[in-house]
């Protein structure tokens, strides 16, 4: 039993349905959605304030709400969960190593990449979570605008990933080369325990001491953490991969969970009357998702997939972090003070399709939409399979 | 058990993060000459399922089973 569990990764359809549902259950239990790139902002707000900076005058802050700190926010509590969560799996799995990449270049892809993406998932108000998998769900017409920007700004990333000044070149050398020495002592798995029990530990005070919210945020973001970290569920490569090597695995498993978290938050919606959760959908929309898609593939990982590829040891995500943090501040002073609001945000409307074509319309058209968006999947895999074997070579 | 054949080539994509594995794998597997064996080193846990899969996919065959070692996996892909 615990040899699979904790030795093998999780199949990714399963995975990404148990995110789907669990992602509605936590709306239904908090009004909120399972989201991570707005406490990067406020994040980078927290360091600003410390560094002297008063951001409490920024429109972008007063509307997703910098009060308290991090650690007194549900939303926090998702992202520290979410990391701690994928800690977790990666120590009791023994994977945990540092990786350096051999191409120091990646390192200035991953920044600069990372900035890119944290700038544009923020004017598209969310990421893949809540401008796309937690966006659908919600029936927010933004999120439809934004995975086709995604996909167009994705496309432009597969293709720069493909010029040889960006990709380097590998090490191939003759003959057979020796792996690395495996140490005897095993050690992750009682670190990995260890951190999961102060953690519980941690939550169950949360709840016993009245802070309900941020015991769910913690314990939500806890087992997304784990989802992502053990599905190795990657946004980036869902799009990406298709482009580069006709591959279709991560795309087909995101819309099926979504398809799923669709129709459960749809029940939550009608049954407890919660409102969902709505964002603006506007020309910002479009080029933030197109900005967004770029980055997450320069960079090589969103701003969900950088989380648990960092908790593995991968280096390249620290500045991968980093600049999406600072992209997403970079936004949050340039919506008002650069106008940002004014060109891009200010024509647009929010638009929800239960209140557009009604209920049972939202449901339908969205699960009609995601069926569309599997369909092209098959039909881009078939298509590049098919070119493959008339060219020969890498299409 | 397959007898052990010594690879022709070793393409050591350790450190280096997805896409690159896939990417680097199918284009070394491209400029080689057919039944050549390439040995791939790999230590990105992504890279641990697309390398094969996509080696598959795209024709070629894998000469043995992948070898789990620590935190890294080798695998031995045939052009």
């Amino acid at each position: 039993m615990v040899k699979p569990v904790f030795q093998r990764y999780w199949n990714p359809y399963i995975v990404l349905v148990a995110a789907g549902l669990l992602s509605a259950l936590y709306f239904g239990l908090t009004g909120t959605v399972w989201a991570v790139t707005g406490e990067f902002t406020r994040l980078g707000g927290e360091v600003l304030q410390v560094l002297g900076v008063d951001v409490s005058g920024w429109q972008y802050y007063q509307m997703i709400k910098l009060e308290g700190s991090t650690w007194s926010r549900p939303d926090g509590w998702i992202v520290w969960g979410m990391f701690i969560g994928a800690l977790m799996m990666v120590l009791l799995s023994n994977s945990f190593k540092i990786r350096l990449p051999q191409h120091k270049r990646r390192y200035v892809q991953g920044f600069v990449g990372g900035i890119i993406a944290g700038f544009g998932a923020r004017l598209a108000l969310g990421c893949n979570l809540a401008a796309f998998f937690t966006g659908v769900p919600q029936f927010s017409f933004h999120s439809w605008i934004f995975i086709v920007a995604t996909g167009v700004g994705t496309f432009f990333g597969a293709k720069l990933t493909r010029m040889p000044w960006w990709k380097g070149k590998p090490t191939l050398v003759r003959g057979a080369v020796r792996g690395s020495d495996v140490k005897v002592r095993v050690i992750q798995p009682y670190l990995g325990a260890v951190i999961a029990l102060v953690y519980l530990g941690f939550v169950g005070y949360l709840f016993s001491t009245g802070q309900g919210l941020l015991g769910l945020g913690a314990l939500f973001g806890l087992a997304f953490g784990i989802l992502i970290e053990r599905g190795q569920v990657c946004f980036t490569s869902a799009f990406r991969d298709l482009f580069l090597v006709g591959r279709s695995l991560m795309a087909k498993a995101i819309v099926i969970g979504m398809a799923a978290s669709s129709v459960i938050t749809f029940v939550v919606i009608s049954v407890y009357g919660l409102p969902p959760i709505t964002q603006v959908a506007a020309l910002s929309t479009l080029v933030g998702g197109g900005l967004f898609g770029l980055g997450i593939v320069m960079a090589s990982g969103c701003e969900t997939g950088m989380m648990y590829r960092l908790m593995e040891g991968q280096v390249l995500f620290l500045p991968v972090f980093v600049g999406n943090v600072i992209g997403a501040t970079v936004l949050a002073y340039g919506w008002d003070n650069l106008g940002i609001y004014d060109a891009l945000v200010k024509s647009g409307e929010k638009i929800n399709l239960i209140d557009t074509v009604g209920p049972l319309g939202a449901i339908l058209g969205t699960l009609a939409m995601l069926g569309i968006l599997y369909a092209l999947t098959v039909y881009r895999e078939k298509n590049y399979h098919r070119n493959f074997g008339l060219k020969g070579g890498i299409a | 058990m397959e007898s052990v054949r010594e690879a022709d080539f070793t393409l050591d994509l350790r450190g280096e993060s997805c896409p690159y594995p896939v990417i680097y794998t199918l284009e070394a597997l491209d400029g080689m000459k057919p039944g050549e064996l390439l040995q791939v080193i790999t230590d990105c846990p992504g890279s641990f399922r697309n390398v094969p899969e996509e080696a598959v996919a795209h024709g070629y065959t894998l000469a043995r089973s992948p070898v789990k070692n620590g935190q890294e996996y080798l695998f031995y892909i045939l052009a």
